[in-house]
């Protein structure tokens, strides 16, 4: 047995994670994730350099990674850098639903690692759905053949630059059934969509898609008509699991930011860390983060195994997401004051880790999930 | 990232699988499954058995009539007995004596105690905690006073479990009252049945008897039966800690638990439909259920690191803490789930000369019982605010 990660993935992970403290400022990031485009194009183009991209695509699409570890590896750098720029948008979601398509939208892929276009996934509908088969976007068949699509997608982040929109749209079946999904892959200036895009309490932007009457071709169509439920569902699995790792990121770095703040501040003349009333909270969130890293490392063995890879995501999912909120929420109570500031790096983390659970389901409805499998 | 067996270790689980399935009695299993207390006869038979197959203290050096296993093949062990509904082995001779004799006692008392903890000729039990002395261990003070070839021993040792069945107790006492408290403890192996020592039960909330008080007044004690040196105690003390606590993950049992109770909950019926539909139940149980699956990848992280040579140090009080806590979780539901029926309490149920009326489901016979008995999980073997301060200490250094 041996949980360690192999040496080039122990490799990829010290040079991400030094790329990020050394040049990922946090200030810096924060004025581009709350800026009007959400990131910064100049962050994201120094760290395409870096392959991160290539590292989460397989080697047939000009990739070098793709596989489940090489996903939770680098995401877990990401989330100790707080990267804002859309690698899980474009790299994971965009890609793997691409990577299933025909030959033009494979070439897609490697137009990304290409920096030549910027696709996003537009699936999600209502806010409070999560289920992965749930679309009402209305796909219908024209008397000459052809196809038009009408409906809202909403909280699409990184919308406003994309290039290309592949929308989710049905055209049979009830709003939660697997039969009858279909998604299309349209350039984002096609003549009726319509973009309103909001600021985010963690950072980079997130829209509500209109589509009114939006004309496709046979050809723009990801996999058949109607069967691509199986598309979408690995691609939102895959971004469980990216954003699962990103979470353990995020809370090490949490971990460590708190632990030098109570071998720091003094009150009473001694380190608030030498307070029992304190130790006892923080070796809690020892044990509980210890847990959520197995909960990903469960997740991450059985990803390539049909039959359990939902079953261990929600439980990863559901695990991240009650213990990110605590983690979160203790780590700013450890902090006291300082943990409320804009200026200091905490929050900014913790805001992440707490919105995490709100994307792809959070942890009520992966323990429903979790029971019903 | 490899996790998985290797050839030779997936031979051993099926050759422990198999002997387990053709040696454990079904009388024996049926009482572990239900949670109700074996008897000493019943432990000494499945002691036996082990040690004629050479498995009863199987991590101990072959010159000793171990088998040498390392971390993984004990882990595999102990979850195969685990699963099967094997008795637990009785550990103060074989799991916590043992290591400490064998690193720090002399050749003479490793030569003489340790075949015996073998044959069951001794049944040992452990002399820690005093009335004063809990958490705070080092405060000890029961006396041992140095007279020619005899230490005289006065004091009270209490929590002391199974002492009722124990010929043998290895007790820590206070030699000498310089310095720190930690510097003047001893580490003593007293024969039971020496004068001046008396036994009383403590009966546990639950009606059983497992913990006893022991008092020792003028208790004379060979000086042979020092173990290491006059005032180190406390180290071989610490050591035995140790080892104490890991193995404490009990994964399997937890996994075995969780089964039955989901039969139970399956046959239990609430708003005339299984109690397993419930919402409000079925919740409760997958957060164990989820809890326990990270557990169990937890533990195996732990034993991959030892069995690549990193120490385990304060990662046991991680185990600790979660296994102690998730095994409570289960006994917690385990009582919800038998609704009204969790006020019996009839834990003889299950033994040979019960003529009672049979309880239905058999579970109930003992699973209030079993839940009130399991707090002790989080006191025992250093309390959970105690594995905090460990890991506090060591693992955070704040």
């Amino acid at each position: 047995m041996d949980f360690k990660p192999s040496p080039e993935r122990q490799i990829l992970f010290d040079t991400l994670k030094k790329y990020f403290e050394n040049e990922y400022s946090l200030s810096d990031r924060n004025i581009a994730a709350h800026s009007d485009l959400g990131y910064s194009k100049k962050a994201w183009e120094a760290m395409r350099d870096l392959g991160i991209l290539e590292s989460l695509i397989d080697p047939e699409l000009d990739g070098f990674g793709g596989t489940a570890l090489d996903i939770s590896t680098v995401f877990e750098a990401l989330g100790r850098g707080l990267v804002v720029e859309p690698f899980l948008e474009v790299g994971i979601l965009a890609a793997d639903v691409l990577s299933r398509g025909n030959d033009a939208q494979k070439s897609l892929v490697k137009k990304i690692l290409e920096n030549e276009c910027l696709p996003i996934l537009a699936h999600s509908e209502t806010d409070t759905e999560y289920s992965k088969s749930f679309v009402e976007t209305k796909l219908s068949v024209e008397a000459d053949g052809s196809y038009k699509i009408s409906g809202t997608k909403r909280m699409i982040k990184h919308a406003s630059e994309a290039t290309h929109f592949l929308v989710t749209c049905r055209n049979t079946g009830d709003a939660s059934s697997e039969e009858g999904i279909s998604i299309a892959c349209i350039p984002t200036d096609r003549e009726g969509i319509k973009i309103d895009s909001f600021a985010t309490i963690d950072g980079g932007r997130v829209s509500d898609l209109n589509f009114t009457n939006v004309s496709i071709s046979s050809e723009e169509l990801v996999g058949e008509l109607g069967m691509s439920y199986s598309i979408v569902s690995h691609a939102i699995d895959t971004g469980i699991l990216a954003i699962c790792s990103e979470a353990l990121g995020i809370m090490e770095r949490i971990k460590e930011l708190t632990l030098e703040y109570l071998k720091t501040r003094k009150q009473f003349g001694v380190p608030i860390g030498k307070f029992q009333a304190i130790q006892h909270r923080m070796a809690q969130l020892l044990v509980e983060i210890e847990q959520a890293r197995s909960s990903v490392i469960n997740a991450t063995i059985y990803f390539d195994d049909e039959t359990e890879r939902e079953k261990t995501i929600s439980a990863a999912k559901f695990s991240i997401g009650k213990i990110g909120t605590l983690v979160a929420e203790e780590s700013i109570q450890l902090h006291g004051g300082m943990g409320m500031t804009w200026e200091y790096d905490l929050g900014h983390y913790a805001k992440r880790l707490v919105l995490i659970d709100h994307e792809f389901g959070d942890e009520d409805f992966h323990l429903q999930k979790y029971i019903s499998l | 990232m490899d996790l998985n067996f290797t050839k030779e270790q997936e031979n051993f689980q099926i050759e422990v699988r198999s002997f387990l399935n053709e040696n454990l009695e079904p009388q024996v299993v049926e009482k572990v499954k239900n949670g109700i207390p074996i008897t000493k006869e019943d432990s000494e038979r499945w002691h036996q058995k082990l040690n004629e197959k050479g498995w009863l203290a199987g991590t101990w050096p072959k010159q000793y009539g171990g088998q040498d296993w390392d971390v993984v093949e004990k882990f595999i062990f102990e979850e195969e007995c685990g699963s099967a509904g094997a008795p637990r082995i009785v550990p103060f001779g074989v799991g916590m004596l043992a290591p400490v004799l064998m690193k720090f006692g002399s050749q003479e008392q490793r030569d003489y105690w340790l075949p015996r903890m073998l044959t069951g000729e001794d049944w040992w039990c452990q002399g820690y905690s005093e009335p004063g002395s809990g958490s705070d261990l080092a405060s000890l003070k029961t006396s041992a006073v140095r007279d020619g070839d005899y230490y005289i021993v006065n004091g009270q040792k209490t929590w002391t479990t199974f002492a009722q069945h124990a010929n043998m107790i290895f007790c820590l006492v206070r030699t000498s009252n310089e310095g720190k408290p930690q510097e003047g403890i001893s580490f003593i192996l007293i024969d039971m049945n020496s004068p001046g020592i008396e036994v009383r039960p403590i009966i546990t909330l639950d009606g059983s008897h497992e913990v006893n008080e022991v008092f020792f007044s003028d208790v004379k004690v060979p000086v042979q039966n020092l173990v290491g040196e006059e005032n180190r105690g406390w180290t071989y003390a610490k050591y035995l800690l140790t080892h104490e606590r890991t193995g404490n993950a009990n994964v399997a049992v937890s996994k075995r638990k969780i089964q039955k109770l989901k039969k139970l909950a399956y046959d239990a019926k609430k708003n005339e439909q299984p109690l397993s539909n419930d919402p409000m139940f079925a919740s409760r149980l997958a957060q164990i259920e989820i809890d326990l699956q990270n557990l169990e990848i937890t533990n195996l992280r732990t034993l991959a690191s030892v069995e690549n040579g990193e120490a385990p140090g304060a990662e046991s009080s991680i185990i600790k803490i979660l296994g102690s806590e998730i095994e409570q979780d289960i006994d917690n539901l385990t009582r919800k789930s038998l609704g009204k029926r969790a006020f019996v309490n009839e834990p003889d149920a299950l033994s040979t000369g019960y003529n009672g009326a049979e309880v239905f489901p058999k579970a109930a016979a003992y699973a209030s019982g079993k839940y009130f008995n399991h707090r002790k999980k989080s006191i025992y073997a250093g309390s959970n605010e105690i594995q905090k301060n460990i890991i506090s200490k060591l693992m955070l250094n704040l």
